[in-house]
């Protein structure tokens, strides 16, 4: 069995400590906050205010515990080769791809949304042949003349030698591991590479 | 979908709310008020670069922690259980200087202000403090959120994309420098390019993304066997690993 990492609801009574400074002190749930599906089932255009708020337990005074139990198996993990196992690209051809949908061929261009970053807003242009990103610069950079966005400005952006993989995969809606400039520019530039159809 | 930022902890933090139904203004504003107050009270309490918070009082002795809000002793023993759990890897009593809560309270904040947004009661939402982030519910109404993992070797682009249902929280030197202290060592080396955690507290994550970062393979085996936890390791020579049931929704590239 793996070992269990708990917070117990002492916690609720700290969070509530800092809470009423303002407000009535509210209980919340530790851990998960739980789907929101359901809540404010009024239809569309009602207030917020008809949603119910979650339900909680109240604060104890039970000290923090954690149980420790050692795993009775050890699963596989999955891990990496050393060489990449992507595919050769493929040759220059411009016949339409063996799917059902088809992909615009030609040299195209957009440009992603416009997202804030520290020092302003920026947004991110990307040239594509097909699904091929040939190249990606910034297409609109504000920054209040700010030193350090001038970097970014004239930053010579490297063209993606790999096959735009991480474009073609799934949306995201938040980024992890950056900070905010470059969470900001990876962004935006997936918006312009779907605005492709990339 | 409404958007917010809030400048606080020394960075900018990001609401996100998720839903069609048209919600009216004064009660998105008030939530979004409500998160950021939260963030601004954490930093009051906990922030190193204000002197005179109750974090820096206590550390120069000017106060007992019972005296202190509650708080600062209810993050203090969630690091102990991190410190443990990460086998030491990650240890804010190890750092020169002074216990040093700060890897731990930025994902702690970050999800109390996301609880909250929470009370809106969107279909979804999300907090992202610097890296730091924390999902309640869907963006579409059934699919779980997807969060890109910067890649650390070309950090323009993802290394993948993983589904997320709570946290998740990502640690590595590739921005900033070495900056991440190695309690074994005594000095600043890594073993990995960068490490993501996921799981339903997004402070243990973030803290134990530092420990596996810091650690390596070893903190590797530890995250295995945590209920509800899961990780990506990134190592230098470009291979990679993740636990059994990390939900990549993508190909991991580098």
């Amino acid at each position: 069995m793996k070992r269990a990492i708990i917070f117990s609801s002492a916690t609720a009574a700290g969070l509530a400590g800092v809470l009423s400074f303002h407000t009535a002190p509210v209980s919340l749930t530790l851990g998960s906050v739980g789907s929101t599906a359901g809540a404010g089932t009024n239809g569309a255009g009602s207030p917020a205010t008809s949603s119910p708020p979650p339900t909680t337990t109240p604060p104890t005074t039970v000290p923090p515990t954690t149980t420790v139990a050692k795993k009775a198996t050890k699963s596989k993990k999955s891990t990496s080769s050393p060489t990449t196992t992507r595919p050769p690209s493929t040759t220059t051809s411009t016949a339409p791809p063996a799917t059902t949908t088809t992909v615009a061929t030609g040299i195209r261009s957009a440009t992603g949304e416009l997202v804030n970053y520290y020092f302003g807003v920026l947004s991110v242009s990307v040239t594509v042949t097909g699904k091929k990103i040939d190249s990606v610069k910034i297409g609109q950079l504000s920054d209040g003349g700010n030193s350090r966005s001038q970097q970014i400005d004239q930053m010579s952006i490297p063209i993606l030698e790999q096959e735009a993989v991480q474009a073609q995969g799934p949306q995201v809606q938040s980024v992890s591991g950056a900070s905010y400039t470059s969470a900001g520019f990876v962004m935006s530039l997936q918006s312009a590479l779907k605005k492709l159809g990339v | 979908m409404r958007h917010h930022e809030e400048e606080v902890m020394g960075t900018i933090v990001t609401f996100d709310l998720f839903d069609d139904r048209g919600f009216h203004d004064p009660a998105v504003e008030d939530a979004f008020a409500s998160a950021a107050d939260f963030l601004h009270q954490v930093d009051e309490v906990f922030s190193l670069w204000k002197s005179e918070s109750p974090l820096s009082r206590w550390r120069r002795g000017e106060i007992d922690l019972i005296d202190a809000p509650g708080e600062i002793a209810e993050v203090l023993e969630r690091c102990r259980v991190a410190v443990e759990a990460s086998g030491g890897w990650f240890d804010p009593w190890s750092a020169p200087g002074g216990v040093d809560p700060t890897g731990y309270v930025k994902g702690w904040a970050a999800q109390g202000a996301l609880r909250r947004l929470a009370r809106l009661g969107t279909r979804g939402a999300i907090v992202n403090a610097a890296g730091d982030v924390a999902v309640t519910g869907s963006p579409s109404g059934t699919d779980p959120f997807q969060v890109g993992i910067v890649n650390p070797f070309h950090t323009s682009s993802l290394a993948c994309v993983v589904r997320v249902r709570d946290a998740i929280a990502t640690s590595g030197d590739y921005e900033r420098g070495p900056h991440l202290f190695n309690p074994f060592t005594g000095d600043f080396t890594t073993q990995y390019a960068s490490a993501t955690v996921c799981g339903p507290d997004l402070g243990f994550a973030d803290a134990m993304a530092t420990a596996l970062v810091v650690g390596g393979d070893p903190v590797m085996e530890l995250i295995e066997d945590l209920e509800g936890y899961e990780a990506l390791g990134i190592r230098r020579n470009r291979t990679w690993e993740i636990t059994p049931d990390f939900e990549v929704a993508s190909e991991v590239a580098l």
